[in-house]
């Protein structure tokens, strides 16, 4: 029979927001560290996903997808927040966005969190988002490389070479 | 220097995800979703595309993948041609699908009594919202209703018929995209040389769809010597060669099977060819 032939319906956009909701409210909590922002991305990211799901060519696709959107949503939000700072600031001072990656790193704030937040903070963009993502919100190298728009095998060195680079500091 | 912490040293010397230490509490984030789910139902519902009711159905004429709007038939895809998954995307573009198997079935049992010869079986109403321009609205919503079962039309003729006499190619590509086949019924749009031209889901299934409408085709793809012209608007019909079928406005011209289709549409012979 022709491949063709075995085109299947997707599921209704409701039963993939009731799927993957609670997962990517728990990475935007966890990115952000503010609940008032994460809620507004995660509406922003629903909305947005609501758009593109016509193009997603199955339920498979959809979750790096997410990934990516609100990863790009938070790294949007972090720069925003660190030109903001810069301008009360003057220049000062590190830039916010680099800990609001960081601090991802879950953890309540203490000591050793701290510590890492600041590590991750360290790491060239790339490798701490590939570290976080696959670390935080347990994603395969696969989903990864959909998220950072890259491949695989890309997100997979990214994120050895993070872990290189944490332990060096160790 | 980072603590040599017990989920610290699991974070970095396993390949895997962490496990939830460095999470957020679940009770936080239920708490979190209950704060936002209303406002984001709010607000999908005023991006929200209107509902379409779909399904896959295995009809006698191959794989489909069928839907239905609140206004018609929307989508009748044969699942086996190239341009199946851009159909299905297309029609995700405009509608939110809902899978709906027994809406499915009684499209399905509509094709098989069609084929089975109920010439009246595909009447429901279709929605053309997929269709792309006014004029091809037009021209499908014209074929339907002026080319009848065990009738077909020219290119040329259905052409001059919305207007736009040198627009065969035009037509052509609207019987190509034409989003419900056997409901607008493509197949029964043939060439000026009286051969049956091409056909989206393959011309093997156009001759299948014509043979049912009671044509008989030569092995030349080519329409019945006992064939006659049928006029619209006189409600005559005549021999093909016949002086008046000649002189005869083009666009209200469809072409019949036989003698005993063209009465079936409530034409009558004509007095000067006589046509048996």
């Amino acid at each position: 029979m022709d491949p063709l032939a075995k085109l299947t319906l997707p599921p209704p956009f409701e039963e993939a927001l009731s799927r993957h909701e609670r997962e990517i409210m728990r990475f935007l909590l966890r990115m952000t560290r503010d609940r008032d922002d994460a809620l507004d991305l995660f509406q922003e990211t629903w909305l947005r996903a609501y758009r593109a799901y016509p193009q997603l060519d199955s339920e498979q696709g959809l979750r790096p997808w997410l990934y990516r959107i609100a990863t790009n949503l938070c790294r949007n939000r972090a720069r925003d927040n660190s030109r903001r700072a810069r301008v009360i600031s003057n220049g000062d001072g590190p830039g916010d966005g680099d800990h609001r990656l960081a601090s991802a790193a879950g953890g309540g704030g203490q000591e050793d969190t701290l510590h890492l937040r600041r590590a991750i903070a360290g790491l060239p963009h790339k490798q701490g988002q590939a570290l976080v993502l696959r670390k935080f919100a347990g994603l395969e190298y696969e989903e990864i490389g959909v998220a950072l728009d890259c491949s695989a095998e890309s997100a997979r060195a990214s994120v050895y070479q993070a872990l290189k680079k944490l332990k060096a500091m160790r | 220097m980072l603590e040599d912490r017990m989920w610290m040293r699991e974070m970095l010397d396993d390949d895997g995800p962490l496990g939830m230490d460095g999470a957020p509490g679940e009770a936080a984030v239920g708490a979190a979703l209950r704060a936002v789910r209303t406002r984001l139902a709010r607000a999908l519902g005023r991006v929200r595309r209107p509902l379409a009711r779909a399904g896959v159905i295995d009809s006698p004429v191959g794989r489909l993948l069928v839907a239905e709007s609140a206004h018609g038939l929307l989508a009748v895809r044969f699942l086996d041609s190239p341009d199946a998954p851009g159909a299905l995307t297309a029609l995700r573009e405009r509608f939110d699908l809902v899978e709906d198997t027994r809406a499915a079935a009684r499209i399905r049992r509509e094709i098989e009594r069609y084929l089975d010869g109920d010439m009246h079986a595909l009447d429901r109403p279709v929605d053309l919202s997929l269709v792309r321009s006014g004029f091809q609205r037009r021209a499908l919503m014209r074929l339907r209703r002026a080319v009848p079962p065990g009738s077909v039309i020219t290119y040329q003729a259905l052409a001059a018929a919305v207007g736009a006499p040198s627009g065969q190619r035009a037509i052509g590509n609207t019987m190509a995209s034409n989003p419900v086949p056997l409901y607008v019924p493509c197949h029964r749009v043939i060439r000026s040389d009286n051969t049956i031209g091409n056909y989206g889901g393959g011309v093997a299934r156009k001759i299948r769809l014509l043979r049912a409408e009671g044509f008989s085709l030569s092995r030349d793809h080519r329409l019945p010597a006992g064939s006659v012209m049928g006029h619209l608007g006189t409600h005559i019909f005549c021999r093909p060669r016949c002086p008046a079928a000649m002189r005869a406005n083009r666009a209200k011209t469809v072409i019949f099977a036989d003698s005993g289709r063209a009465r079936g549409a409530g034409l009558r012979a004509c007095k000067l060819c006589r046509p048996v």
